[in-house]
C-alpha cells in the first residue's frame, strides 16, 4: 500500500466530517420539529380557543333558523370574512365540503364535530396552508367550519429549514477544512518523519526529524534522531576507514611507481644481455626480469584501480567500430583466438581506451585461466545492446565463485602463477563506467564465459561508411 | 649516430640507466638531476633533443619546455608518469613534441626518440606554397599566415596541418596520423592527435567551436576542407 500516510489522514477527515455533520443533523432535525410542534400547537390552542368563542356568542346569534336560511349563512360567512375567516356552514344539504376548493373535510372531522365536538385538521385549501377548525353552533346547532390561512405558519417554519439547512452546510465544509487542517497536524510529524527517511535513503546521513512535541510522536521522533545519528555515525567510521584504505594503497602504489620505473628500464637493458651473463646468474636474471614485468603490472593495476576509487576517471565518448576494434585487439594479444563477428559492422557510441582495455584484460585472463585452450571472441548485436563474450575451455570456475571472479585479488585457483587478480576487477569498473556490466557463466561442455553487455543510445548501428569511416583511405 | 641529447631527470636510477640505454644506443647523453641545472645545460651547450621528466625539483618539466621554447625549436619528449588527457595537454602546450610514458622500456624510449629525431630532421619536400582557405602555408619557410599575419604553430602543429592539408578533402585516421606526424606506429593512445588537433584549430579556425578549416570526421578521423 503505496500510501499509508494519505490513506490516514483521508480516514481522519471522513470521521471527523462524519461526526460533526451527524451531530448537526440530530440538532438540527431535533429544534425544527419541536419548533414545528409547539408553532402548530400554539396555532391550534389559539384557533380552538376562538372557535370556542365563536361558536358559542357569535354563530347561534346569526344562524337562527333549523336549518338555517341561505341568508343566515351569507350574513354569518359576511361577518367572520371581515376577519379574514372563511367560513362553512353545513345546511344538512349533504356531505361538507370546502366552498373554495371542493377538497373533502376529512371524514374523522365531521364526525367528531357531529358528536358535538370542536375538532381540527391541517389542510391545503387553494393551495394555501391552512387550520380548519370545526363546530356545532352553540354546541347542537349546525356545524361551522372556520378555515384559517396558516401561510405565515408554513413560511416561517420555510425559512427555518432552509436556515438550518444552510447552517449545515456551513458546518459541513468548515468540518472539512478543520478535518483536513487538524488530520495534517496530526500527520505532520509521520510525514517529516518520511522526508527525512527520504533523504536518508539518498545517502543523506545528516536528515533529522524535527522534535515539536512532548508527545508520542516527539519521542518517537527523538528515537529516530538517535537511530539516524548512530548510522551517520557508524557510516562516516567506515567511510574514512575505506578512504584510509584508499589512499594508502593510491600513496603506496605511488610510491611504488618510481623505483618501479627504475627497475623496468633496468630489467629491459639486463634483458639485452642475458646472454652475456654465466649460466648461474642467468636463470636469476631471466627471473627478475619476468618478476619486474609482473611487479609493473601489479602497481599499474593499483594505480588504476586509485583513480577508479577518487572517481576521477572521465569517459571520452565517439563513435565506435566494435567489429574493427575486437579485430585489432584480438590480433596484438590473442592471435589464435576464434572470431565470431556479424557481418554488419556494429558502431556503437563509447569510450574505445576503455573498450579495448577490457577486451584486454578479458583475453589476458583467458591466456591465464586456460592457458592454450581455444579462446572463441563473439559479437552480438541486439536491439539497444551490444554484447562482447569472450570463451574459453579451461577449467571454468566453481559455481558457488562464480558471482566473485570479479572482486579484487580474486583467483579462481591461487596456485596458479599468472595475473595479478585485478584484471577482472579493473575490467569490471570500465564496464560500469561505460555504463554496461560483465557476468561469467560456466560454458556448457567446460570452460569460463564472460560477457559484456553495453547499452547502446545512439542509432548509430547501421551507421553508414562515410559517417564510421571505412577502412583507411589509403595504406599506411 | 651522434646526435646529443638532453636528460632531466631526478631519479639517479632512472637517469642512470636511461644515460646506459641511450649511450649504448650510439647518442651523446648529458643528464641533469633537476629543472634549473636542465636549463643551464640547455643554454651552454647545443642538443638536437631534449627529454624531460615532468615532476622535477626546483622547476617542473612543463616550465622547463616553456623556457626552451622561446628560443628554440628543438624537439622535446616529456617523460610522464602519468598519460592522462590533461597531462598531454599541458605538456603540448608548453610546446613539447611528444611524451613517453613511464615506466618506459629502454628501446621503447629509444625508438620514440629516433622518430623524433628524424622528423625534426626532416627536410621539407615540398617549396611551393599551400593554401587552405584563408590560410597561407610556407612550406619551405614552415610558417603559416592568416590574411598576412603570421600564425606561430609549433613543429608538431605544422607537420599536422601540412599533412591534412596535403591530402585535403581525404579523411586521416587517428592512426594514420600519428604514423606519419608523429612517426611511430599506433599504441593505443591516439588522444595525443585529439588534443594536437584541438591546439591547432584554436591558432587557425576563427571559431574553434565550429571549425571550418580542419573538420572531424565522425568516428574516423579528420581531414581538412577542400
Amino acid at each position: 500500500m503505496p500510501s499509508v500516510i494519505r490513506g490516514v489522514r483521508a480516514r481522519l477527515t471522513v470521521t471527523i466530517v462524519a461526526l460533526v455533520v451527524l451531530t448537526a443533523a440530530v440538532l438540527g432535525i431535533g429544534s425544527y420539529l419541536f419548533v414545528d410542534t409547539s408553532l402548530h400547537q400554539q396555532a391550534r390552542d389559539e384557533a380552538a380557543a376562538q372557535a370556542r368563542f365563536d361558536l358559542s356568542v357569535i354563530a347561534p346569534s346569526r344562524l337562527v333558523s333549523t336549518p338555517p336560511t341561505a341568508a343566515e349563512i351569507q350574513g354569518l360567512q359576511d361577518a367572520f370574512h371581515f376577519r379574514n375567516l372563511d367560513t362553512i356552514v353545513d345546511d344538512g344539504s349533504g356531505p361538507v365540503i370546502t366552498s373554495l376548493s371542493g377538497t373533502p373535510l376529512p371524514g374523522e372531522m365531521v364526525r367528531l364535530v357531529d358528536q358535538g365536538q370542536i375538532a381540527y385538521a391541517w389542510m391545503s385549501v387553494n393551495g394555501q396552508p391552512s387550520l380548519v377548525v370545526g363546530g356545532r353552533s352553540g354546541g347542537t346547532g349546525p356545524a361551522v367550519y372556520f378555515i384559517r390561512d396558516e401561510a405565515a405558519l408554513e413560511a416561517t417554519l420555510d425559512q427555518l429549514r432552509l436556515a438550518l439547512g444552510v447552517g449545515a452546510l456551513v458546518l459541513a465544509i468548515l468540518a472539512i477544512v478543520a478535518a483536513r487542517f487538524l488530520a495534517r497536524g496530526v500527520l505532520a510529524p509521520v510525514e517529516a518523519a518520511g522526508r527525512a527517511a527520504e533523504r536518508i535513503e539518498r545517502g543523506d546521513l545528516s536528515a533529522r526529524v524535527p522534535v515539536t512535541s512532548d508527545d508520542e510522536f516527539g519521542t518517537w521522533a527523538d528515537r529516530f534522531n538517535r537511530m539516524a545519528a548512530a548510522l551517520d555515525d557508524t557510516i562516516g567510521r567506515l567511510e574514512s576507514a575505506q578512504d584510509q584504505n584508499r589512499r594508502f594503497v593510491a600513496d603506496v602504489s605511488h610510491e611504488l611507481r618510481t623505483p618501479v620505473s627504475a627497475l623496468v628500464a633496468e630489467a629491459s637493458i639486463l634483458r639485452d644481455h642475458l646472454g652475456d651473463l654465466p649460466q648461474a646468474s642467468r636463470r636469476a636474471g631471466e627471473l627478475i626480469v619476468d618478476d619486474i614485468a609482473r611487479l609493473r603490472t601489479l602497481v599499474e593495476e593499483l594505480m588504476e584501480l586509485s583513480r577508479f576509487d577518487a572517481e576521477t576517471e572521465e569517459v571520452e565518448l565517439r563513435p565506435v567500430d566494435v567489429s574493427r576494434l575486437i579485430r585489432d585487439v584480438v590480433a596484438a594479444r590473442h592471435p589464435d583466438a576464434v572470431l565470431e563477428l556479424p557481418d554488419d559492422r556494429v558502431v556503437i557510441e563509447s569510450d574505445p581506451r576503455r573498450l579495448e582495455r577490457i577486451l584486454t584484460n578479458l583475453l589476458g585472463n583467458a591466456r591465464d585461466h586456460a592457458p592454450g585452450a581455444l579462446v572463441v571472441v563473439r559479437l552480438r548485436a541486439a536491439a539497444g545492446q551490444v554484447s562482447i563474450t569472450v570463451a574459453d575451455r579451461g577449467p571454468g570456475v566453481p559455481a558457488d565463485r562464480l558471482a566473485r571472479i570479479f572482486d579484487r585479488f580474486f583467483m579462481a585457483d591461487p596456485s596458479r602463477r599468472g595475473g595479478s587478480g585485478l584484471g577482472l576487477a579493473i575490467a569490471r569498473e570500465h564496464a560500469e563506467l561505460l555504463g554496461g556490466h560483465l557476468h561469467g557463466r560456466n560454458r556448457d561442455g567446460g570452460g569460463l564465459a564472460i560477457e559484456l553487455v553495453l547499452p547502446v543510445t545512439g542509432s548509430l548501428r547501421h551507421g553508414d561508411p562515410a559517417e564510421t569511416g571505412e577502412d583507411e583511405p589509403e595504406g599506411r | 649516430m651522434d646526435a646529443r641529447i638532453l636528460l632531466v631527470e631526478d631519479d639517479p636510477s632512472i637517469r642512470e640507466v636511461t644515460v646506459i640505454g641511450l649511450s649504448a644506443a650510439g647518442f651523446a647523453v648529458t643528464a641533469a638531476p633537476d629543472g634549473v641545472e636542465g636549463l643551464e645545460r640547455f643554454r651552454s651547450d647545443p642538443f638536437d633533443l631534449v627529454l624531460l621528466d615532468v615532476m622535477l625539483p626546483r622547476l617542473d618539466g612543463y616550465e622547463v619546455c616553456r623556457q626552451i621554447r622561446r628560443t628554440s625549436t628543438v624537439p622535446v619528449v616529456m617523460l610522464t608518469a602519468r598519460a592522462d588527457t590533461m597531462d598531454v595537454v599541458v605538456g603540448l602546450e608548453a610546446g613539447a613534441d611528444d611524451y613517453v610514458r613511464k615506466p618506459f622500456e629502454v628501446p621503447e624510449l629509444i625508438a620514440r626518440v629516433r622518430a623524433a629525431l628524424r622528423r625534426a630532421g626532416r627536410l621539407p619536400d615540398e617549396t611551393d606554397n599551400l593554401q587552405l582557405g584563408p590560410l597561407g602555408i610556407d612550406v619551405a619557410g614552415r610558417a603559416v599566415s592568416r590574411d598576412g599575419v603570421d600564425i606561430p604553430l609549433t613543429r608538431t602543429e605544422f607537420d599536422l596541418l601540412l599533412e591534412l592539408v596535403r591530402h585535403h578533402g581525404q579523411v586521416l585516421t587517428r592512426d594514420v596520423l600519428l604514423d606519419r606526424v608523429w612517426g611511430y606506429d599506433y599504441l593505443g593512445d591516439s588522444r595525443l592527435v585529439d588534443v594536437a588537433i584541438q591546439r591547432l584549430r584554436a591558432k587557425i579556425e576563427t571559431d574553434p567551436a565550429a571549425p571550418e578549416l580542419v573538420l572531424t570526421v565522425r568516428g574516423a578521423g579528420y581531414k581538412a576542407a577542400r
